[in-house]
């Protein structure tokens, strides 16, 4: 298990400050990240090595908190703790501010676009989700505003291939919405988690869910549709989700971030602990059950919290990673030969 | 006076006194306490109940006046606008000001206060109605 995951760089991406988030445009050429110095760094390879292509300034008045590239790869959008969020343009190497994005009370904390590239959701410390409509002109639309969460929102993620949104929140819950009759409604929450859920990752089919948390845990929620053979409940149409597996004893402080690889399936997680761990399914185990194995486990990979891991999108077992040190670090996953 | 028969009775008494007393206070302070939060709490719930109502009451207000507002022109554009304004006062229409007992009051009234929020992003105003900086938000 020592081997399975190896440095490869180690990058002061945001010197003396925190670095929040990194995010791998769609095809995995070019890595953004994000930190405290109210920064966005754009960083892309040549030759052997990562370099930072460009920095994006300017745009906000306070910390950078998350950063999502649109499916289409062309646009960048930011949330910031000054309450707004920024779409980015890309004119071949350089980026511009085309529009920002304001209606939140306070902290935005984080920033997602739906695969179709026409939806934008943002999440803020006002416990409110906010759904967005990009038209051609690039004019963005409020179709919705989700007061669903009692507490600070902290993570919001869309559904690989459906119009299906997930919310996470101080309030220990995951909240799930969709469109019904011209307007956003919540249509799941998910409780279990003992503490605040810090991220979400869906897996490359949708079907699965994975949630991290304050309580040094990992949930993996599975999606079951009405009239399923499992017999799970569900309301009228609409699928439920149903907690299948409880990652505990792995983690020693807060997870704060997890990472589903949409290639190979591994799972990844950024700790409080300062360490990086990857999980396998069990090949043989019960897809209603499934068990995971931890397959690496990196303590110390920074200097204090690691606040995000992120797979690239195409080439397998490459994982960047970001922490308070305001470092990120390039890691090469070697998935072993019998999980 | 036959000392041995009355004794147990006044020693009783004394002896006692002090549940009694403790027994009878409790009552009566409990009384008081039920009566006092009957009070209270509708001083409490008229309290919050005029907040609500005079919130809601202000979205209709700010709702129907834009409505009245964009009837005016007939640009495509505005559809969108006028369409959940419509929204918006057909949830305030609905909403159950006489119960409040209704188990889905505070769930509507976050969906009516997204609601505004969105009609407010729509026609560019900022939410708490904040005009020029000297002025006071609207708070609720």
């Amino acid at each position: 298990m020592k081997d399975s995951l190896t440095l490869l760089f180690r990058i002061p991406a945001h010197p003396d400050s925190r670095c929040w988030f990194l995010a791998w445009n769609p095809t995995g050429t070019l890595l953004a990240s994000c930190g405290c110095d109210r920064s966005i760094r754009i960083w892309g390879k040549e030759g052997d090595a990562w370099v930072c292509k460009s920095v994006l300034g300017e745009g906000h008045q306070r910390t950078i908190r998350k950063i999502a590239w649109s499916p289409c790869g062309n646009y960048l959008a930011s949330a910031s703790f000054d309450a707004t969020t920024c779409i980015w343009k890309k004119n071949q190497e350089e980026f511009e501010c085309v529009t920002t994005l304001e209606g939140h009370e306070n902290e935005v904390k984080s920033v997602a676009w739906a695969p179709s590239g026409s939806l934008l959701a943002t999440c803020s410390r006002d416990k409110s989700v906010w759904v967005w409509e990009v038209d051609e002109e690039d004019e963005y639309e409020c179709v919705s505003v989700l007061n669903s969460h009692t507490q600070d929102v902290k993570h919001v993620v869309w559904h690989p291939n459906q119009e299906l949104l997930a919310s996470a929140s101080y309030d220990d819950t995951v909240k799930l919405y969709q469109e019904e009759e011209d307007d956003w409604v919540c249509c799941a929450t998910l409780e279990g988690h003992e503490s605040t859920v810090w991220s979400l990752a869906f897996d490359q089919s949708g079907k699965h869910l994975a949630s991290c948390s304050d309580d040094k845990t990992v949930r993996i929620w599975r999606q079951y549709k009405p009239g399923n053979e499992q017999g799970v409940v569900c309301s009228g149409t609409d699928p439920s989700w149903k907690c299948v597996c409880t990652l505990s004893g792995f983690h020693t402080r807060t997870v704060y971030d997890v990472a589903w690889c949409h290639l190979t399936g591994s799972l990844a997680t950024a700790c409080g602990d300062d360490a990086i761990r990857v999980f396998e399914e069990q090949q043989l185990s019960d897809p209603q059950q499934p068990t995971f194995t931890m397959t690496a486990h990196m303590p110390r990979a920074h200097s204090q919290d690691v606040n995000c891991v992120a797979w690239n999108p195409k080439e397998q077992g490459l994982l960047v990673s970001c922490s308070d040190d305001g470092e990120m670090a390039f890691w090469k996953y070697q998935r072993p030969e019998v999980c | 006076m036959d000392v041995a028969s009355c004794e147990p009775d006044a020693f009783e008494a004394v002896f006692m006194a002090d549940e009694r007393f403790h027994s009878e206070g409790y009552k009566e302070g409990y009384a008081d306490g039920s009566h006092a939060g009957v009070i209270e709490g509708r001083q409490y719930g008229a309290l919050r109940g005029a907040n609500i109502g005079s919130e809601i009451g202000c979205y209709l207000g700010f709702a129907l006046t834009w409505q009245h507002l964009l009837h005016k022109c007939t640009d495509e554009k505005h559809s969108k606008k006028i369409r959940v304004l419509e929204s918006l006062i057909g949830m305030i229409k609905k909403f159950p000001f006489r119960d409040p007992t209704y188990d889905k009051l505070q769930e509507d009234l976050e969906k009516i206060r997204g609601k505004f929020k969105q009609v407010c992003s729509l026609l560019n105003i900022p939410s708490d109605l904040r005009i020029s900086t000297e002025r006071s938000a609207l708070t609720f």
